[in-house]
């Protein structure tokens, strides 16, 4: 379990991260927490021949909100973001994920950008990215670019993210009003990659009907799914159990599932209907508590 | 108030300081001057002929020393020894000829690094032609199944029924019959430290020195045996600290490789595992059991006889692994008065890794499997699970108990443990908040277990699995020595993988001499200087080496007093020891202190008492208690000789979404005789029970419908981490033993032995009122899920139109 030569660069700067990177000509990676990338070069399951780290990068660090959007620099610790009041106050459903991702040690290093940069189809913050439709910034040495999340995962591991860009931000919406979220997975022990993981997000109107709503299915899919059609059945409706569960199964009914040795397909589906549920139900508690 | 000074106190152990500030001296932390590294080209076929090795592109690479095959080490070497004769089963560190699971070591690429070699073993290409295999160990049994070993013939390694009491009559004589079926799944012990080894070849002395993470009885002789070298050739130091291992750390087939190839090179070698290579081929997996269980009782739950088959998929290389069918035979009624058994043991080869010892050596699949039919009887009944286990319990004034097998159990008062345990959980109230979480809807469930650990082990499986072999000596040691100033110092014979073996030495050695263990050094001997002893395998460490120190230390008094007696001019009998020194009970000012009656030992001869040895030490090889005894032709045997009894109350709920189990309460009652030290015992049964919560819930070696391994890494293998284990209450107990020196049992498997049977109690326990039953270890969310809703479809079909 030892990595494959390779060389090393430590960039300073976006620019000269980019300018690594159209150098390499499609050889290089990226690396930030290395959470993810030294795994797979260990298990050489990963072998570029040069490693650009922008772990250092000041640029890329950073929560701001601006106006309805809240910005977070792709180089953002996942650990900044579970501490960040900003973060809890205007993104609930985002501070409800994150502590969900590995353990502390591993949020301590790992970055947002690096999770949604790699794109698990089970992985929680780009369903977050997906579910709640947030815009990647991007940056090649051709100059700047922009992207939403939910066109960003093509399959597992695999992106519209060229060999030679770097993300730089990832801009979140703020909704505001009586807004709920809630966010429910299923991993076999505390810190594992989810088997089924559901993200919703609701709005309630001043009668408690629902004004809008977001669901996203993380786990069940080759990507991270957002599901429109069974967030539509929501609104301008009382958020009840009969609902939520049409929801939730129109939800499940979305996803392609596959087996493995910690459940069948139809499990992942059955759970995708029963966690999508829970994160709409906790949604619908939370907003209805806001006056 | 105990009669000891420091045994059962509770004190530090001697070894946690160095662990805990990063003081261990682990194989990987031996580094030799211009080592080099191994690694290793793995099969990726379960069944292959080996065709052409091309090595040519791997030895070009600059840093690569060398690049062997199977063909030159079976030149080369002896096949490894296996626990049973089995003709054409020849074993090899490399595969010869053929591949035989995924995983298999085919090529070793010996380089100058580890990520040399790692290169270098990628540019090897071997030739394989794919061959039928069999995964499946009932299929492996079907005629004309594919053949593991071709020439062996078969691929069943052992079958055996054994019948000892009168089977027939007793279930012709019960009122009722019940069959059971379980399956224990494939899963390990798995230490954070892997396998690892390193050799060297001292060309001046012709000696082959080896650094090595085990814990495996008779290590230098199988080397010995396979590298055709003379025992005193090897010398094994002991010195290592072995980071984890209860059973797995065998390491026969990588000490072989690695003792070959620096003989070879004339070079010191290493091989430390990777995860990956440890996983898939390290010969690290344990049984893999299908029980059968039928036990015939009364309708007052008087169990009378019980029938079991125990069906183990040991993999591809037999090792040892087929005699942990063996051992379960000296506890194969747990506590229970069962009057007759018949115990059907079939040892299967299949196309995965080998099978290798694992804590408790066969016994906790079979307490889960007694454990579970024992649950069955109560609910065919409608009693009290607990009721009928106090039904069945061999009472305390019964002991020594012979159980049908031939085994005498020591001692034991296992309802006064239950007692204590359901009280300690408060039983009554557990059960309220288990009817309260279900009238809410939730499914709940309280487990038991109540099971045995045999300890202080023997091998009398050797001889009743194997005819060929009459091995009944099981021997640990122990040297005191009290050096010139008085300091004492105890060597052992064995490596130490954990079990705080120099604590324990110490408190029994400072107990016997009155001194503070503190005070007492304990040192590893290498193989070359260690006394006769069989590792600390078997739950047996505290009785065996326990035993022979104190043997050593009791040596030691009787010659201080021998001289003071001279020197006194006092008989024996009127003289005391006490701490060191030695009064006269006629007159308590007439005594000699340690320091003299020290420097009489060591540097005045003319005070000595004549024809004694100069110096102060002592030396004990003790046998094991109730040992030295053959099987009988039907196959009753003495096998360990004490036994600890440990009894689980659990809780758990099931999510019903999810099928996934949480844990909220655990109480353990324990007895396993006088405690050493309570630190020690309270950690093995900690580490125990989330071990087998564990086995239970998480772990599974899981191979694919292709003969792959897809638990092969931490990614897929589960292990319980801190979130996953509840608090846990131990409910102390002692029962002293009579056979040892201090009234102490075994406890290096307490906790593992009865937890899983308590989670699988518990979750049955739960999904009861919904008429549902998972036999199947372990009990993965997805499996509970399933059968959760295979019921809600069964009943929606019954309530519908
Ligand atoms: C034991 C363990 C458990 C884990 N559990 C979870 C879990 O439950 N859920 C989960 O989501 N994750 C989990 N992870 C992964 C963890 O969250 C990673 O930190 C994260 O996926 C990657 O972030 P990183 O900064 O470490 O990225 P790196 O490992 O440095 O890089 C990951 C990939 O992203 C690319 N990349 C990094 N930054 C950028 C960028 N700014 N622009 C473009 N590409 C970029 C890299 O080139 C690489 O391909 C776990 C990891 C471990 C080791």
């Amino acid at each position: 379990m030892k990595a494959a030569e390779f060389a090393y660069a430590r960039a300073l700067s976006v620019a000269d991260a980019v300018a690594l990177l159209a150098a390499a000509a499609g050889e290089a990676k990226l690396i930030a927490g290395g959470q993810t990338l030294v795994p797979l070069m260990a298990m050489r399951l990963a072998r570029p021949a040069l490693l650009v780290d922008i772990d250092g990068i000041a640029e890329l660090n950073g929560i701001a909100m601006v106006g309805d959007t809240l910005r977070i620099g792709a180089g953002t610790r996942q650990a900044e973001i579970e501490r960040s009041g900003l973060v809890g106050r205007e993104v609930r459903l985002l501070a409800l994920a994150i502590g969900h991702v590995g353990h502390g040690q591993i949020r301590n290093r790992g970055t947002i950008g690096g999770s949604i940069a790699h794109g698990d189809p089970a992985a929680e913050l780009p369903l977050v990215a997906v579910t709640l439709g947030a815009t990647l910034l991007t940056e090649t040495s051709a100059g700047a670019g922009e992207i939403s999340a939910r066109d960003f995962y093509l399959g597992p591991m695999t992106t519209t993210l060229p060999a030679d860009a770097l993300i730089t931000r990832i801009d979140l919406p703020i909704w505001r009003g009586r807004v709920g979220a809630g966010f429910h997975e299923m991993s076999p022990r505390r810190g594992d990659f989810a088997l089924a993981a559901a993200a919703a997000q609701v709005e309630l109107d001043g009668r408690g009907r629902c004004r809008r709503a977001v669901i996203g299915v993380g786990g069940a899919a080759p990507t991270p799914i957002a599901c429109a059609d069974a967030a539509r059945l929501l609104e301008g409706r009382t958020l009840d159990d009969t609902l939520i569960a049409a929801a939730a199964s129109a939800a499940a009914a979305l996803t392609e599932p596959a087996s493995d040795s910690h459940g069948s397909a139809e499990y992942r589906r059955r759970l995708t209907a029963v966690l999508v549920a829970r994160a709409l139900k906790d949604a619908a508690t939370m907003a209805r508590a806001v006056p | 108030m105990s009669e000891y000074r420091y045994v059962g106190r509770k004190r530090r152990t001697k070894e946690d300081r160095r662990f805990i500030t990063g003081l261990g001296r682990y194989v990987a932390d031996v580094t030799l001057p211009g080592m080099s590294h191994v690694a290793l080209v793995l099969s990726p076929h379960p069944a292959a002929r080996i065709g052409a090795i091309d090595t040519a592109a791997a030895l070009a690479l600059p840093g690569v020393q060398a690049v062997v095959t199977g063909a030159e080490i079976a030149r080369h070497t002896n096949p490894i020894l296996h626990g049973l004769a089995l003709p054409g089963v020849r074993w090899y560190p490399l595969a010869v000829g053929q591949v035989r699971y995924v995983g298999e070591w085919v090529v070793a690429v010996v380089a100058a690094s580890r990520h040399i070699a790692e290169d270098a073993a990628e540019l090897v290409r071997v030739d394989y032609e794919p061959m039928a295999w069999v995964g499946d160990p009932e299929a492996a049994l079907a005629p004309g199944a594919p053949l593991v070993h071709p020439d062996h013939g078969s691929n069943l390694f052992y079958r055996r029924t054994f019948v000892w009491g009168d089977v027939a009559g007793d279930f012709a004589k019960a009122h009722h019959r019940l069959a059971s079926k379980v399956y224990w799944g494939r899963s390990a012990t798995v230490p954070i430290e892997t396998f690892g080894v390193v050799a060297n070849w001292n060309r001046g002395n012709d000696l082959l020195d080896v650094w090595a993470s085990i814990q495996m009885p008779k290590y230098p002789d199988q080397m010995a045996h396979c590298l055709r070298l003379p025992l005193n050739a090897i010398r094994v130091h002991y010195d290592v600290d072995v980071g984890g291992s209860y059973g797995v750390k065998r390491g026969i087939k990588h000490s072989v490789l690695v003792g070959y190839l620096a003989r070879k090179l004339l070079m010191p070698v290493r091989l430390i595992e990777d995860r990956l290579e440890n996983m898939v081929g390290g010969d690290m997996h344990g049984p893999d059991r299908r029980f059968d269980v039928t036990l015939a009782f009364d309708a007052d739950g008087l169990i009378r006889s019980m029938k079991m088959r125990a069906l183990d998929d040991i993999g591809c290389y037999p090792g040892r692994s087929p005699l942990q069918l063996a051992k379960p035979v000296g506890a194969i009624v747990g506590p229970y008065r069962i009057q007759s058994v018949e115990y059907e043991a079939v040892a299967v080869a299949t196309n995965k890794t080998s099978q290798v010892a694992v804590r408790g050596f066969g016994q906790a699949p079979t307490n889960y499997a007694i454990e579970t039919a024992i649950d069955r009887v109560a609910a065919h009944l409608g009693m009290d699970r607990l009721a009928v286990r106090r039904r069945n319990f061999i009472q305390s004034h019964e002991f020594p108990y012979r159980i049908p097998s031939g085994t005498d159990y020591d001692s034991g008062d296992y309802d006064a443990v239950l007692t204590k345990t359901v009280a300690r959980a408060k039983l009554e109230a557990l059960i309220a908040r288990r009817d309260a979480l279900r009238a809410e809807g939730r499914l709940a469930g309280i487990g038991f277990a109540t099971c045995l650990e045999p300890s202080g082990g023997n091998g009398a499986f050797e001889p009743l699995f194997n005819p060929a072999n009459d091995t009944t000596t099981w021997m640990e040691s122990c040297q005191v020595k009290v050096d010139a100033l008085g300091g004492v110092t105890a060597t052992i014979a064995t490596s130490t993988a954990g079990q705080g073996h120099q604590t324990l030495v110490a408190t029994v050695t400072g107990e016997e001499l009155g001194f503070d263990p503190d005070c007492i050094r304990v040192v590893h001997a290498d193989s070359l200087q260690a006394l006769p002893g069989n590792s600390p395998v078997a739950s047996r460490m505290a009785i065996m080496l326990g035993g022979a120190a104190a043997g050593a230390a009791r040596q030691i008094k009787e010659r201080v007093l021998a001289i003071a007696a001279h020197n006194l001019q006092r008989p024996v009998d009127r003289l005391v020891y006490r701490e060191g020194a030695v009064f006269d009970l006629d007159n308590e000012l007439r005594t000699l202190n340690w320091a003299e009656l020290v420097r009489i030992a060591h540097r005045k001869y003319h005070q000595m008492p004549p024809g004694m040895e100069p110096g102060l030490q002592a030396s004990y090889v003790w046998e094991v208690p109730k040992g030295g005894t053959m099987p009988t032709a039907d196959g009753r045997v003495q096998m360990y000789p004490c036994y600890s009894f440990e009894c689980h109350i659990a809780l758990v709920e099931i999510d019903r979404g999810t099928g996934q189990v949480a844990i909220r309460d655990w109480f353990m009652g324990h007895d396993c005789g006088t405690v050493i030290n309570p630190d020690i015992v309270h950690g093995m049964s900690y580490g125990g029970i989330a071990h087998g919560i564990g086995a239970a819930l998480y772990e599974e070696f899981a191979y694919d419908e292709n003969g792959q391994l897809v638990a092969g890494s931490f990614v897929d293998y589960l292990l319980p981490s801190v979130h996953e284990i509840p608090e846990i209450a131990l409910v102390d107990h002692c029962t002293p033993s009579p056979l040892t020196p201090m009234g102490q049992k075994g406890s290096g498997e307490s906790g593992y032995l009865g937890a899983p049977a308590a989670v699988a109690s518990a979750v049955n326990d739960a999904l009861s009122p919904l008429g549902i039953t998972i036999d199947r270890l372990p009990m993965h969310p997805s499996r509970i899920e399933q059968a959760l809703a295979d019921k809600r479809a069964d009943m929606g079909e019954r309530e519908g139109p």
